[in-house]
């Protein structure tokens, strides 16, 4: 399957016709969407600041990565569900559009950056320094998904 | 002079002009108002939530809220600020808009809300600081608080559809 059947099946499925179809569903869909970035940005802003030594300074590093891990999980789950959603209802619009390959792409580095760093940081079991490297790489990745996103409405 | 046609005044200005001429002006605005959004509502959030008693239950209420504050504040004048330019450039399409109306209705709201607990509930902090469930005035000021703003992005993402 081509990249391009891919997006025209993504497309034509019953949710796409569904969301197309009515006037209301795409934008309450897109409010939980902001609902969840807003959260999920929030929880990313909080933790890698404090990795970077700013913001909840009283508290120690793994606890704070500790204690947003769930709301930071749901968030991102709420955010990247509602995102689907809104994707099938408007595939091929996104197959032609320029900033829509890189906020997934940013999307991809998020998710793989989390699974690989989280335990180190959540354990205590990385060094400083990889920590606040790991904290911009994380703060440029998910502002970059936002940006990417808000972008594909212009471009 | 109505104040739709001061608002019509506004975004017929040199300002309000170029923004909604410009090919990147307006979309970086746009940007700022979402980082803006994140950094402000979503620390807000976090203290709520705090508050509510279902997150960052180990850290004392006081320690999220006096830290986080500043982000919310930055958060807040970026969103202010750009809101300010948004609102340049579309006056007149936003004025008559009910729902961009309603936005403001529930920052005013939610700002009271900011006040009242700062002058009741929280005055008592060092009594209930570390508890998890905290007493009811905090809890409703936190519910309010989380519920209010999710209506201000709502009826701010809503104002956008209703425009066009």
């Amino acid at each position: 399957m081509s990249t391009l059947e891919f997006f025209k099946w993504c497309d034509s499925t019953w949710i796409s016709l569904v969301i197309r179809d009515s006037t209301n569903i795409f934008p309450v869909v897109e409010v939980f969407h902001l609902f969840g970035l807003t959260l999920l940005l929030g929880i990313v802003t909080v933790v890698d600041m404090r990795i970077l030594g700013f913001g909840l300074r009283r508290q120690s590093i793994p606890a704070v990565a500790k204690a947003l891990e769930a709301w930071g999980v749901g968030a991102a789950v709420l955010t990247i569900t509602t995102g689907i959603l809104l994707f099938l209802s408007e595939a091929m619009k996104c197959y032609a559009n320029q900033a829509f390959p890189y906020k997934m792409w940013f999307l991809l580095a998020g998710i793989v950056l989390y699974f690989l760093t989280q335990r180190g940081i959540t354990k205590n079991t990385m060094s400083l320094g990889v920590m606040k490297l790991v904290a911009v790489l994380t703060l440029v990745v998910w502002y970059g998904v936002a940006l990417a996103g808000r972008a594909i409405a212009f471009v | 002079m109505s104040i739709l046609e001061i608002c019509q005044w506004i975004q017929n200005s040199s300002v309000g002009t170029s923004i909604r001429e410009s090919t990147y002006t307006f979309p970086l605005i746009e940007a700022s108002h979402v980082i803006g959004l994140a950094v402000s509502v979503g620390t807000i959030a976090l203290v709520d939530l705090r508050l509510i008693g279902v997150a960052l239950k180990d850290e004392p209420v006081s320690d999220v809220l006096e830290q986080l504050q500043p982000w919310t504040l930055s958060g807040f004048a970026a969103q202010f600020l750009s809101g300010i330019f948004l609102f340049w450039s579309e006056a007149a399409k936003l004025y008559p808009s009910y729902s961009y109306r309603a936005k403001f209705v529930f920052m005013f709201l939610v700002g009271i809300n900011a006040l009242v607990f700062h002058r009741t509930i929280y005055k008592s902090v060092d009594k209930w600081n570390r508890d998890v469930v905290t007493p009811w005035q905090a809890r409703m000021a936190g519910w309010i608080g989380i519920t209010f703003w999710a209506l201000v992005i709502y009826f701010g993402r809503w104002t956008a559809y209703n425009l066009k």
